[in-house]
């Protein structure tokens, strides 16, 4: 027999052999799993003990497709019991997961393995993320704390930076924490990212939207300072944790509207006050303590104005001058919010000013308040305030500002050059003098109209066609006098003197002095009636040539002299066209000669220009007499007595002369 | 340039309050003015503008019995005109008639065709309706509003209906409604009441004191501008009237007398007491809601609604009026009796 067919037949006697050798090998692995999956659940509770739940959750999975197929019935017990323990396991890995106190790399591993067991591990993070979410409330910055909060921030021994590793105040304790959270989850829960972003941008916002609101209340700069101090440390602790939230950027972009609020409210501040001070004037001169309530509340409003604005501006220098990562960043928005701040802030003064003189109706028209009705209540001595106001803004203030702001608060804004700068003070200026002239003129105005109310009333009372002789010099002209006194003693509170030019009636040129002037005193009475008409009106054509009339309505002045001389002119206007309108007996006349000539002397020391105040009187008696139907004047003696008289009387009303 | 003689000039004898224009003659831009003399025999003069433009003529000169606080041309014939007369001591109303073929006669008469007598007292003015031919009349005097009915042919005018303005309320003077024959306005010491002729009641009032003039648009409805002593000229709307539409600064002094274009949208003219005429432009558009801001308008956003101002008077300027026949002319009156006659062509451009 060959060597080949000797193998063969050991072979095949073996083959029986390794057969069975085999099965009972597959028999023993067999038995081993069984073996396996009966010791499983004592396993699994070593594992438990051993809190090795890696291992565990190994096992158990490995366990599962026998489970899967067998646990019904041959393995009941065995499934039943290990899956007691992996629930038992799963609490654990929970409890774990949940557990602050347990390390990242605990909780991370944790989570993988309850996926790895098929347990619904979206569902625990959105817990977790709940509940860092509810968490977010107590790190809120609310606004009763707010101020504590800026206060804490501000005071240098307790502002801690932020890689100071003990935290110095309950918020940043807070922070770090909320930080530790964030930074955790970001590893536990791999895809968490947006949700976890989210939670950071949320706190920013809520941070600023609570900035917003307490910008509104009247807090200085420091103040804002402090909160936006906490709200950057703050971000910059989520920014170590949460880089891909861009919080910093995200953080500037609601920093601008907290900033550019607090800005506007400033200046919304300021006009307030100045309004109030403004205000105070209205109270009636009878109630004032003061002697000069005018002078005062123009010095008083001058402050207010340039004091105040000079503050606003180094309150705003603050935010320039700090450091403050977040501020540096913005700085070129907050030169411009300046700039623009202090432009709008200008204009709504000039319409305050406008409202306040009653120039302008209040802005709804459904109010339908006259402009008549409107100024009764603004007293004219507010009107003369303002007035004088907006020159001293026009010239004092506006310039102190702009220098203000070229030191600080210039060099790049983010405007743009084609924009142009924000702030313009020339046209600004411009504003503040036209609204000075309009209400001088306004003052002017309104006390011109109250001395045509009592002549009006004065020359439309009697009946001049059959008026008696004159007895005295009438009462109109001490009603006349007074309101003159008022207005005198109103604009040597405020009003500058001018240069003291009294044009008195020598001094000037023939031209000024018009032989029509002096009708009466000259004694040409003599002549015929018809051929003085006649006459007089050549003259008056004449005489007028020579730019008499020019002098008349020429510009009010800011000075004291030629406010009163301009009302003065105009009420002696008036006389002369409500003189026009009537018709006099020779009574009726004698009494307009009798009074004019009584206001002569008083009129010409108050006023700068004696000579046209002469013309004007002069011109009430042509035009009376013209309206005269036998205008023939008193006798010099009786116009005297009579004068004199009235003198007398007046003297004896107020003993002491002034 | 202003100050410098641009216009015509014409002198009347004495002193003058009223001028108006001769609507109704279409052939010439004619005006027809008279004279305030207390003492003196007043006149009433008809001029007419010559051809070339460069002269005022002298058509005709009448000699009137008292002195002219009124004068008021007839919209529809040109020889009749209304005047408010005084003899010093009491008022009169009347109704002329210029006699045909007056060039040709040495010392025309004029005819008296009425007498306005049912008034006692002070007369304040005739108004003509603006718009037409139309054969009644009002007159307004101190405490009443008359509404005449007149009859030229017949000579005669009745009182058709009468009513008082209501106690202190003193009336001044007043507009006729170009677009509204029943509606008139008149204007007293602290409003202007408009009144609707039919009833003889007061419709509404724009509370508002001391307007001595008013004058309505004649070519938009509801639209009244008003002069006012001290405070300017006011454009109305009268479907809203508590609040003016628009404001002008008016004059130095008083604004005694505002006239709108009858042609061009937005020009007005005011006489004031401190011997000027301003030119305005101020337009208004449809839309225009009621001004709350008055003049209190930033002066950068608004052109300056003065056009131009004329100053080449001497005293107080009372009188003014349009040319309806050649819209660009005005005249206007001051009291020392000057006519100036002037055009706004170089201004027309501005618009």
């Amino acid at each position: 027999m060959s060597v080949q067919s000797r193998s063969d037949g050991v072979n095949t006697s073996l083959f029986e052999k390794r057969e069975h050798i085999e099965k009972l090998h597959r028999t023993r692995n067999l038995l081993r799993k069984v073996q396996f999956i009966y010791d499983l659940p004592a396993r699994l509770g070593k594992c438990i003990k051993s809190e090795a739940y890696a291992d565990a959750v190994k096992f158990y999975t490995g366990a599962m497709p026998i489970f899967k197929a067998y646990g019904d019935s041959s393995f009941q017990d065995c499934k039943r019991a290990s899956e007691d323990a992996v629930a038992i396991i799963v609490k654990n890995l929970q409890g774990k997961l949940f557990s602050d106190s347990e390390s990242i790399q605990a909780r991370a591993e944790a989570a993988v393995l309850l996926k790895q067991l098929d347990f619904p591990v979206d569902n625990l993070q959105a817990k977790l993320l709940e509940k860092l979410e509810q968490s977010l409330w107590d790190l809120q910055l609310k606004t009763d704390e707010i101020e504590n909060v800026s206060m804490d921030s501000n005071d240098p021994s307790k502002q801690g930076k932020v890689s100071d590793l003990s935290p110095t105040t309950a918020h940043e304790a807070s922070v770090r924490e909320f930080a530790e959270a964030i930074r955790a989850y970001r590893i536990i829960f791999p895809d968490s990212g947006r949700q976890l972003i989210t939670l950071a941008q949320d706190l920013v916002i809520n941070h600023f939207e609570t900035t917003e609101q307490y910008v509104k209340r009247r807090i200085s700069s420091a103040n804002l300072l402090g909160v936006l101090r906490t709200i950057w440390a703050d971000v910059l602790l989520m920014d170590e944790v949460l880089h891909e939230a861009v919080l910093p950027d995200f953080s500037l972009e609601a920093a601008q509207g907290a900033v550019k609020k607090y800005v506007a409210s400033t200046f919304t501040y300021l006009l307030q006050d100045i309004s109030d001070v403004l205000l105070r004037v209205n109270v009636s001169p009878k109630e004032a303590a003061e002697e000069h309530p005018l002078q005062v509340a123009l010095e008083a409003s001058r402050k207010a104005v340039l004091q105040g604005s000079m503050d606003v501006l180094l309150d705003f220098c603050q935010f320039l001058d700090d450091d403050l990562g977040l501020l540096v960043k913005l700085r070129d928005f907050i030169i411009d919010w300046v700039q623009e701040g202090f432009q709008g802030f200008l204009s709504a003064l000039d319409d305050r000013f406008l409202l306040l003189s009653g120039r302008k109706n209040s802005s709804s028209p459904d109010q339908g308040l006259t402009e008549g009705a409107h100024s009764e209540k603004v007293l004219a001595g507010l009107v003369l305030v303002l007035a004088q106001l907006s020159i001293f803004i026009e010239q004092t203030v506006i310039p102190r500002i702009t220098e203000e702001i070229a030191a600080s608060f210039s060099g790049g804004g983010a405007r743009g050059i084609e924009n142009g700068p924000a702030f313009v003070p020339g046209e600004i200026c411009r504003i503040f003098r036209s609204a000075g002239e309009k209400l001088l003129h306004h003052y002017v105005n309104m006390r011109t109209q109250r001395v045509s109310a009592l002549l009006r009333k004065r020359f439309s009372t009697p009946n001049w066609v059959k008026h008696k002789e004159p007895r005295e010099v009438h009462m109109f002209v001490d009603l006349f006098l007074q309101e003159l006194k008022a207005i005198g003693i109103e604009v040597k509170q405020i009003l500058p003197q001018g240069l003291l030019r009294k044009h008195w009636r020598s001094d000037s040129n023939g031209s000024t002095t018009s032989s029509r002037s002096n009708p009466l005193r000259d004694d040409k009475m003599s002549r015929s009636n018809t051929q003085r008409a006649r006459s007089q009106l050549l003259e008056t054509h004449l005489a007028k040539l020579f730019k008499q009339k020019v002098e008349i309505f020429t510009k009010v002045e800011y000075t004291q002299e030629s406010v009163v001389t301009t009302i003065v002119k105009l009420c002696l206007k008036s006389l002369q066209e409500f003189v026009r309108l009537q018709t006099f007996n020779r009574s009726g006349f004698q009494q307009i000669q009798l009074d004019i000539q009584f206001l002569r002397t008083p009129l010409k020391e108050i006023v700068e220009d004696e000579a046209v105040i002469d013309f004007l009187l002069d011109e009430v008696i042509v035009a009376a007499s013209e309206r005269c139907l036998d205008p023939t004047p008193l006798e010099p003696p009786i116009l005297d007595r009579l004068i004199q008289a009235k003198l007398a009387k007046l003297k004896e009303q107020n003993p002491i002369t002034p | 340039m202003q100050g410098g003689s641009s216009g015509i000039g014409y002198g009347l004898k004495y002193q003058a309050r009223c001028i108006s224009d001769v609507k109704a003659d279409t052939d010439h831009t004619s005006f027809i003015t008279g004279t305030l003399s207390l003492r003196e025999e007043n006149e009433v003069h008809l001029i007419r503008l010559s051809s070339g433009g460069t002269e005022l003529i002298c058509e005709g000169l009448f000699s009137h019995p008292n002195e002219i606080w009124d004068l008021s041309s007839c919209p529809f014939d040109q020889r009749i005109f209304s005047t408010v007369f005084s003899t010093g001591e009491s008022y009169g109303a009347a109704i002329w008639q210029i006699p045909e073929l007056y060039g040709q006669l040495n010392s025309p008469q004029l005819e008296r065709i009425a007498s306005l007598d049912a008034h006692v007292g002070k007369i304040n003015c005739v108004l003509w309706w603006p718009s037409g031919r139309h054969d009644k009349l009002i007159s307004i005097d101190d405490e009443n509003l008359f509404l005449w009915s007149l009859d030229c042919s017949k000579k005669a005018a009745q009182v058709q209906s009468k009513e008082s303005s209501g106690m202190l309320h003193y009336l001044s003077g007043g507009a006729w409604d170009p677009h509204d024959v029943n509606a008139v306005a008149a204007t007293c010491e602290s409003s202007v009441q408009f009144w609707d002729l039919r009833t003889m009641k007061k419709t509404s009032a724009i509370e508002r004191a001391h307007i001595r003039n008013a004058n309505y648009d004649m070519k938009k409805k509801h639209i009244l501008v008003t002069a006012e002593d001290e405070s300017g000229i006011h454009i109305w709307d009268l479907r809203k009237p508590k609040i003016p539409v628009k404001e002008l600064p008016g004059h130095t002094h008083w604004t005694w007398a505002v006239t709108c274009n009858p042609e061009y949208d937005g020009l007005i003219l005011s006489a004031g007491t401190d011997s000027t005429v301003n030119l305005w432009l101020a337009p208004i558009s449809a839309g225009d809601e009621p001004n709350s801001e008055g003049i209190a308008e930033s002066p950068t956003q608004q052109a300056d609604p003065l056009l131009n101002s004329y100053s080449d008077y001497e005293d107080s300027v009372y009188g003014l009026a349009w040319s309806s026949r050649e819209p660009w002319i005005f005249a206007s009156l001051s009291y020392d009796g000057r006519v100036v006659v002037e055009s706004i062509k170089p201004f027309l451009s501005r618009k």
